[in-house]
């Protein structure tokens, strides 16, 4: 390393001007989206594995599109048509992604600053915690909505390729939407809860623990508990919630209990754990804000 | 011209426990030590200059109103923490880039200074690796480069000599000290290692409970005692026998070895007791100064004695009154200097 020598390079004083203040988490987001990417474990792999569920679930739409299948749907006496419920069955794949993504990156994100002293040097720049907060989730939501949202759009778009005729196409139409809305909820309950979980705890470790804790455990435990007393308690499954608001969304009718949960509970669900998420955030940010500098006394 | 910092009625409680108590100064200088025993309110004190913590009464830095352009301020003023404050994963160089970007700086000029920076801070041939895999003495080197990409007017740092060795700790200050010089910015250095403080500092500002015990130069804080009745003598020989006579004239004499003696002068006396007295003694006299204290020496006696506390009195007109009172630093210096 050095010899102590000073090297100048030729110091001059900067007398352009500095950015707006507004335009601060914007870089919090790119620095975001750059150290997710640089590790192929966190993102990369996974938004191959979003890009194969895709293709898959493309292939099987495909397939079904298909006129024998139709024929067997007709069959059925109930007008069935299978390849409209290949959309929302999709998200049996998306989230599992999305969850994994979440656990990798959004979950050590808090904890990881403050385990590593971040927040003073975040803080003692001229970064709000509004910037840091609107930052970080924004980085995150990119990186999902390329899984949660860039997956089920690929399908809408393949399904009204697939229409028989301008009628049908625009009969179709609405599933572009329908799938935005349902990748949009999938992107802030995987970007904004987790976030949340990384504010209660200052070890990384231990707050992927706890998200996958919460997500997995107390999942299945309100899956199990809803089976004896009312549906509306499976919408603490965030999964199962964006599962159910999907089927609902596309009408699809399908035998089990994700199905079962109203879409008024598991919006409820879904936006109530991402408000109590980011004010977690919000308020341990804060915190960090005025101890961090000059430390904590 | 503003002053750097300027304080006035300064408040902060946090609940039962005051953290600062009405300070009120005006701090300039070059290299200024911030000084004080730990939950003096020195960190408390740099929160509320950064615009980090809500307080009562008047906080300026550079001019601006800490409560309501506290990110203007952190805009023009770097911060090198204690502790660690890196972000896991990331180059010396990315880092330092990311913390210009972080200050307003375009990407392009906010890579291009922290290139610089991190050539003065010496970590040229290795800024492309991992902080993680850094030395101590190179983590604080990458410190100063990131509190100093966004070209800062003024620079607080905080203990920026721990854990160094001897060596490290040498070079940092050298840094430090060329910092006014070469970056044309004011350094705030707090540090509880009184030696570095004496090594580059020219001003300083001591805390104690709350308080500012004392804002001024260095020179002013080892002669503020405010006595030039308190010499110290050298002779080329027969210390002792001098002792004796200036004892015989009034004074207070300790004989510190065979040549030398430190001297309290009687009331109204002057240093022509002293050599008036040598000469009679047909002694020479080689050196004759004021004792000056060490800055730790002076450092304990404004905190711990209580006649030099300065409740309700602008610390810096007090100052300049007690330093004003000595009219020996030319005079020490002509016959060969303080110690």
């Amino acid at each position: 390393m050095s010899t102590g020598q000073i090297h100048d390079l030729g110091y001059k004083r900067y007398v352009g001007s500095r950015r707006s203040m507004g335009t601060r988490w914007t870089v919090i987001m790119r620095h975001q989206l750059a150290t997710a990417w640089k590790t192929w474990w966190r993102f990369r792999v996974w938004l191959v594995a979003g890009m194969l569920a895709t293709a898959v679930s493309g292939g099987v739409l495909y397939f079904l599109s298909g006129r024998m299948f139709r024929m067997l749907g007709g069959l059925s006496g109930q007008g069935i048509n299978f390849a409209d419920g290949i959309l929302p069955l999709s998200m049996q794949w998306y989230c599992p992604i999305g969850f994994i993504i979440s656990l990798a990156i959004g979950a050590t994100v808090v904890a990881g600053d403050v385990q590593s002293g971040a927040f003073t040097f975040y803080f003692a720049r001229s970064v709000r915690p509004r910037d840091y907060v609107i930052g970080k989730l924004a980085g995150l939501g990119i990186l999902l909505s390329l899984v949660m949202v860039g997956g089920p759009l690929f399908l809408s778009g393949l399904r009204l390729g697939l229409s028989d005729d301008l009628d049908h196409l625009i009969e179709l139409a609405p599933v572009v939407y329908k799938a935005l809305a349902v990748g949009a909820l999938g992107t802030l309950v995987y970007a904004a809860v987790p976030l949340g979980f990384s504010a209660l705890i200052t070890n990384r470790r231990y707050a992927m623990a706890l998200w996958a804790a919460y997500y997995l455990i107390i999942g299945w435990m309100a899956q199990g508990i809803s089976y004896v007393t009312r549906p509306e308690i499976a919408a603490l499954d965030l999964g199962a919630a964006l599962k159910g608001v999907a089927m609902n969304l596309f009408e699809v009718q399908m035998n089990g209990r994700n199905a079962m949960i109203p879409t008024s509970a598991a919006l409820i669900s879904i936006f109530g754990h991402a408000a109590i998420a980011i004010g977690l955030v919000f308020w341990r940010v804060r915190n960090a804000q005025q101890t961090g500098v000059g430390g904590s006394s | 011209m503003t002053a750097i910092i300027e304080l006035e009625g300064l408040a902060k409680r946090f609940g039962a426990i005051t953290a600062l108590q009405a300070v009120t100064a005006v701090v300039d200088g070059n290299i200024i030590g911030l000084l004080g025993p730990n939950g003096a309110g020195k960190s408390t004190l740099l929160k509320c200059l950064l615009g980090l913590l809500p307080y009562q009464g008047r906080a300026r830095v550079l001019g601006l109103d800490a409560a309501a352009q506290g990110a203007e301020i952190r805009d023009r003023v770097g911060y090198m923490p204690e502790q660690e404050a890196f972000l896991s994963g990331m180059s010396a160089v990315e880092l330092c880039t990311y913390a210009g970007e972080l200050s307003g700086l375009p990407r392009t000029e906010a890579m291009q200074r922290a290139h610089a920076a991190l050539y003065y801070a010496g970590l040229e041939e290795k800024r492309y690796q991992p902080i993680d895999g850094y030395s101590t003495g190179m983590k604080q080197r990458v410190k100063l480069a990131q509190a100093l990409v966004h070209d800062p007017e003024i620079l607080f740092l905080d203990e920026p000599t721990n854990g160094l060795d001897p060596r490290s700790r040498e070079e940092m200050l050298d840094l430090i000290a060329l910092l006014p010089v070469r970056r044309n910015c004011t350094i705030v250095l707090s540090t509880h290692l009184l030696p570095d403080v004496e090594r580059v500092c020219d001003h300083a500002v001591i805390m104690h409970h709350g308080q500012v015990r004392f804002v001024g130069t260095i020179d002013e804080l080892r002669g503020a005692r405010g006595r030039d009745s308190e010499l110290f003598v050298e002779v080329k020989a027969e210390a002792a026998r001098l002792g004796e006579a200036l004892a015989a004239a009034g004074a207070t004499c300790r004989v510190t070895s065979p040549v030398a003696l430190e001297v309290d002068l009687p009331a109204n006396a002057t240093t022509q007791l002293v050599f008036h007295t040598a000469q009679a003694a047909g002694l020479q006299v080689r050196e004759l100064g004021v004792r000056r204290e060490s800055v730790e020496a002076a450092f304990l006696r404004v905190i711990g004695d209580t006649t030099h506390q300065i409740g309700g009195v602008p610390q810096r007109a007090l100052t300049r009154a007690l330093a004003g009172g000595l009219s020996t630093p030319a005079d020490a210096t002509d016959l060969g200097g303080p110690r």
